[in-house]
């Protein structure tokens, strides 16, 4: 309806001008001389997530392809695997990796390996699932067709099965990364300086919580939401294959 | 390895397991009843009450939990526990309603139709034909809703609330036992979320109700 149409521009014009207003009225001079630090502590977040996401990817496939076509043995080792991990909350495995990992190498583990363990664990298990779903979402069909034209198994898997998996799985991925950017924020609780930890000690350091908790939540907000625009690209592109 | 370690420290890990449990429990109940009220007004055919639920379900969505948390108990300075029901419940509340609002759809097309022909009014409808249908199609997903309730519920330790994960650490503290007292953590949240999950397929087959 149109006046329902006017009503939101009001709104948004409205927010718009109360939150410049509220901004204007934060204390920023004394968050001013700590930019740099911010920033550099957002760029190491998104790095741990983004080399997170990397080595979960890596072992996401071989656990994935285990629990999809492997044997009795192997499928049942790969589900407990996944299992619990998905069943740990973040923070535990976090933890638990920071704990464990020293008992394992016998020497010290630092916060920032401890933290790329662990996300890239979650992550690992998380795409395993969303990979065995995009496997699973390729009509049994195709497999028979590639067969029937005389393509080995491998070439069955590579060339026509994986393609269409991974058109499908895309939204999901999406989904998955704009979690695990939001799941980095916890690696502050064993003391990684990322981006949550670097707002802290600002605030500590020069106590603004108005200004500091805003650049918080707009790093955190802007990075999501940059995330799901970049992959909602290619998803445009590459329509879901029916 | 010495496992006496979580004899010896039984009864906090009871304490801090009751803990995670009633402040999950607490806010399953919080995150249903706010997440299906706002995904009903998003099913909505209102432009208004579509941008509106839009935005809501966008900022939280994109925020981190821990954040809520922090801003709830060290800028709103709310209580411990109020500060952690509340970021538990507003986190979740936006998924919820997206899941509400997409069931909502699924089973609303020709319902509504049929309604209006029985001569029924639109909110009798909605209340007595659409609802009803949407709770059978959105139980598996509200499932995995509440199961992730569980398992952020492990954050409220960062504010000092004394659970499970909080406990865990304790143990760590004192005894250097980390690597026990988080195996042991582990399968007690395990235990918590397979306890969500039967609930929700026993719901799902209509025998509590």
């Amino acid at each position: 309806m149109k006046w329902e149409r006017a009503a939101w521009r009001v709104i948004q014009v409205l927010t718009v001008l109360g939150g410049g207003v509220a901004l204007a009225r934060l204390d920023w001079v004394r968050v001013v001389p700590s930019a740099q630090y911010l920033a550099t502590s957002l760029g190491r977040s998104w790095v741990l997530a983004m080399l997170a996401m990397l080595v979960g990817g890596a072992a996401a496939v071989p656990l994935a392809l285990l629990r999809t076509y492997g044997g009795r043995g192997p499928r049942f080792l790969a589900a407990g695997v996944i299992e619990l991990v998905r069943a740990t909350p973040e923070l535990m495995v976090i933890f638990w990796v920071y704990f464990t990992l020293p008992l394992l190498t016998g020497s010290g583990v630092s916060a920032w390996n401890a933290a790329l363990a662990a996300l890239a664990a979650i992550a690992a298990a998380s795409l395993a699932e969303i990979i065995r779903g995009g496997l699973f979402s390729v009509p049994h069909g195709q497999h028979e067709a590639a067969r029937a034209l005389g393509l080995r198994p491998v070439a069955i898997f590579l060339r026509v099965v994986l393609p269409q998996a991974l058109r499908n799985m895309l939204p999901a991925l999406i989904a998955q990364l704009v979690a695990l950017f939001k799941t980095t924020s916890l690696v502050s609780a064993i003391g990684v300086a990322d981006f949550f930890r670097a707002v802290s000690v600002t605030n500590n350091a020069v106590y603004a919580p108005g200004a500091l908790y805003t650049v918080l939540g707009a790093g955190y907000f802007v990075s999501c939401w940059a995330i799901t625009q970049v992959v909602r690209r290619f998803d445009n592109r590459y329509q879901p294959a029916d | 390895m010495d496992w006496s370690v979580l004899w010896q420290y039984r009864a906090e890990l009871a304490e801090g397991l009751g803990i995670t449990l009633a402040i999950s429990a607490a806010a399953i109940l919080g995150a249903t009843v706010l997440g299906v009220g706002i995904g009903c007004l998003a099913a909505s055919p209102s432009y208004l009450l579509q941008r509106l639920t839009g935005s809501y379900t966008a900022l939280l969505r994109n925020l981190p939990l821990l954040v809520k948390l922090f801003f709830l108990y060290f800028v709103v300075n709310l209580g411990p526990f109020t500060a952690a029901f509340a970021a538990l419940v507003l986190h979740q509340s936006a998924p919820i309603a997206d899941v509400t609002a997409s069931g909502i759809r699924s089973v609303a097309a020709g319902q509504f139709d049929a309604g209006l022909a029985l001569g029924l009014t639109r909110l009798r409808i909605f209340w007595l034909v659409i609802l009803p249908q949407t709770f059978r199609v959105i139980l598996p997903p509200m499932t995995t809703q509440y199961v992730a309730i569980v398992k952020n519920s492990a954050v409220v330790a960062l504010i000092g609330v004394t659970d499970l994960t909080f406990q865990t650490q304790e143990i760590n503290v004192q005894t250097f036992r980390g690597f026990e007292a988080a195996t042991a953590a582990t399968l007690l949240y395990a235990l918590a979320t397979a306890l969500v999950i039967w609930t929700m397929a026993r719901l799902q087959r209509g025998r509590v109700r």
